[in-house]
């Protein structure tokens, strides 16, 4: 196999169809950063999980009576409450907070927003019973066992928001995925097309080729890499689209979601999905490379 | 070197065979001349030693290759033994000669080491020398068809097909055209041409087979193109 040659075809076939071969760049490139999204969005459900199972905790709510009364938990019904949600097998530990500590927590939650800092006064926050479970999946044992327990006036089911977080994060996750998929089909009608085009542009040297008793490798890898470069270019701008967004996302914007949900770095980006990306490119515009010129261009 | 044993082509969108029962022997570094009408089989005849076409009966040998039965892949091994010249030249008309020479070999793998050498040897033999970085259209019809001949021999195949070679020329170099296929058939190569040129035919004096209608019904050693009897 001559190099060279191979070479020489490739690149004059992508530059005689230059319009299609940058449609085809483009469109795949988009394709690829909306699978790249969805590919980062799924690793995010697994941080932000992860990041939320570690310190998930079910916060049980006294009642206003109780949290005006009893700052240090030692009286009832408060001291009954947690001796039996440490008697409970599925609870690691058991703290108490009262009103004046969960105002500095909540001071420390909403240091960024002074509107919601003046609205609250430690007065207005519950005093609670601050749950750590041995797994996180039992939090609704809990929250069932003690809803109507005298003294409390309602539980908060961290597992729940985190769920329902996760929850949200799927859809962007379905979502990108789909629309990765109707791109991906675009580019893929725009690759058939392509090495169609090309191969009618080229059917004389095509023609040549079979006469003089070319192998197919010759014949067909022209129109085989044409296809793949142009998988590969377009792949290299999805990744570096990518690889953009993430460091040029303005960072205030980004430490404000990081409270929320952890997204992965530039690092996961560059070696992790940048490969997959690739990958799939060189796959896809291969293998309808090679469909294509089945049925359409006769050996 | 070319066996055809009764061999039929029936295609699929004609009711008539465009061969019917055809056998035919050519030895190795003949001249044949394949005459016939429009229509006759000539082409068909040509398409089926090239594997253009398989028979729908009978049996086609090449050199030593039983053609219908030779799987996908050694095809081009079997075309690499055959050269190949049209009516239309079929020149690429964005190379010069010498690339469109050369192309040939590239396309087989050739090292460029040998297109080196070989090229300018095959333009010589053609009449070309010194024409090697014309572009096509700057050349006659007479010199284009020498560079598809060139093309076609560059490789040095068994046989030569020349399906029509002479069509768009002039009697004039209709006429050098055929000495140059004569030269070239004078180093061993077997020469198998369909033309309907008369005057051609009947001046080389060479084994002419008439179709008609699919049929062999003349196979002259020596002959003309009409009935001289």
């Amino acid at each position: 196999m001559r190099a060279s040659f191979v070479f020489s075809e490739v690149s004059t076939g992508l530059r005689r169809n230059v319009t299609m071969t940058v449609a085809m760049i483009l469109t795949t490139a988009i394709s690829l950063v909306m699978f790249g999204l969805g590919l980062m969005v799924v690793k995010a459900v697994d941080l932000t999980k992860d990041n939320y199972l570690d310190e998930l905790e079910v916060a049980v709510f006294l009642t206003d009576e109780i949290s005006k009364k009893d700052t240090d938990c030692t009286t009832d019904p408060c001291v009954s409450l947690k001796q039996d949600l440490e008697l409970n097998p599925a609870v690691d530990t058991v703290v108490y907070r009262n009103q004046a500590e969960a105002y500095e927590v909540f001071k420390e939650a909403f240091k960024n927003e002074p509107t919601m800092l003046e609205l609250a006064s430690p007065q207005a926050i519950p005093a609670s019973l601050q749950v750590r479970l041995k797994s996180p999946e039992q939090s609704g044992a809990i929250v069932k066992g003690f809803t109507e327990r005298q003294g409390v006036s309602l539980i908060h089911d961290g597992g729940e928001t985190v769920d329902r977080l996760v929850d949200s994060l799927r859809v962007l996750r379905n979502i990108t995925f789909v629309g990765s998929l109707v791109l991906l089909l675009a580019a893929l009608l725009l690759i058939a097309n392509m090495i169609q085009i090309s191969a009618y542009t080229r059917r004389t040297e095509v023609g040549i080729m079979r006469l003089v008793g070319a192998t197919r490798w010759y014949t067909q890898l022209p129109f085989l890499l044409e296809a793949m470069v142009a998988g590969a270019i377009g792949a290299v701008l999805a990744i570096a689209g990518l690889l953009s967004m993430q460091v040029l996302l303005p960072s205030g914007f980004a430490n404000q979601l990081e409270n929320v949900v952890r997204f992965p770095g530039t690092f996961y980006t560059a070696f992790v999905i940048s490969p997959i990306l690739l990958l799939t490119a060189m796959l896809i515009s291969s293998l309808v490379g090679y469909v294509t010129l089945r049925l359409y261009v006769r050996h | 070197m070319i066996r055809l044993e009764n061999v039929t082509k029936v295609y699929k969108t004609s009711t008539r065979p465009a061969l019917e029962n055809v056998s035919v022997d050519v030895g190795k570094g003949e001249f044949v001349f394949v005459i016939g009408p429009s229509g006759s089989g000539k082409s068909t005849f040509l398409r089926l030693l090239l594997r253009e076409e398989v028979p729908s009966k009978g049996k086609v040998y090449v050199s030593n290759y039983d053609v219908a039965k030779l799987p996908r892949r050694r095809v081009p091994r079997l075309r690499q033994t055959i050269g190949c010249v049209f009516q239309d030249f079929r020149l690429l008309t964005n190379k010069t000669v010498f690339e469109n020479v050369a192309f040939a070999l590239e396309v087989i793998g050739k090292p460029a080491h040998t297109i080196r050498k070989v090229v300018p040897e095959v333009l010589e033999l053609v009449g070309l020398e010194g024409k090697s970085d014309r572009m096509p259209r700057e050349l006659s019809g007479g010199e284009q068809q020498r560079v598809a001949i060139a093309r076609a021999f560059v490789n040095r195949p068994l046989m030569l097909l020349a399906d029509e070679p002479t069509g768009n020329l002039d009697p004039d170099t209709s006429q050098d055209i055929m000495l140059l296929l004569e030269r070239i058939n004078r180093t061993g190569t077997t020469v198998v041409m369909a033309t309907h040129d008369q005057s051609i035919v009947d001046s080389m004096r060479r084994r002419v087979v008439e179709l008609d209608f699919g049929r062999v019904i003349r196979d002259d050693a020596r002959g003309v193109y009409g009935y001289d009897h």
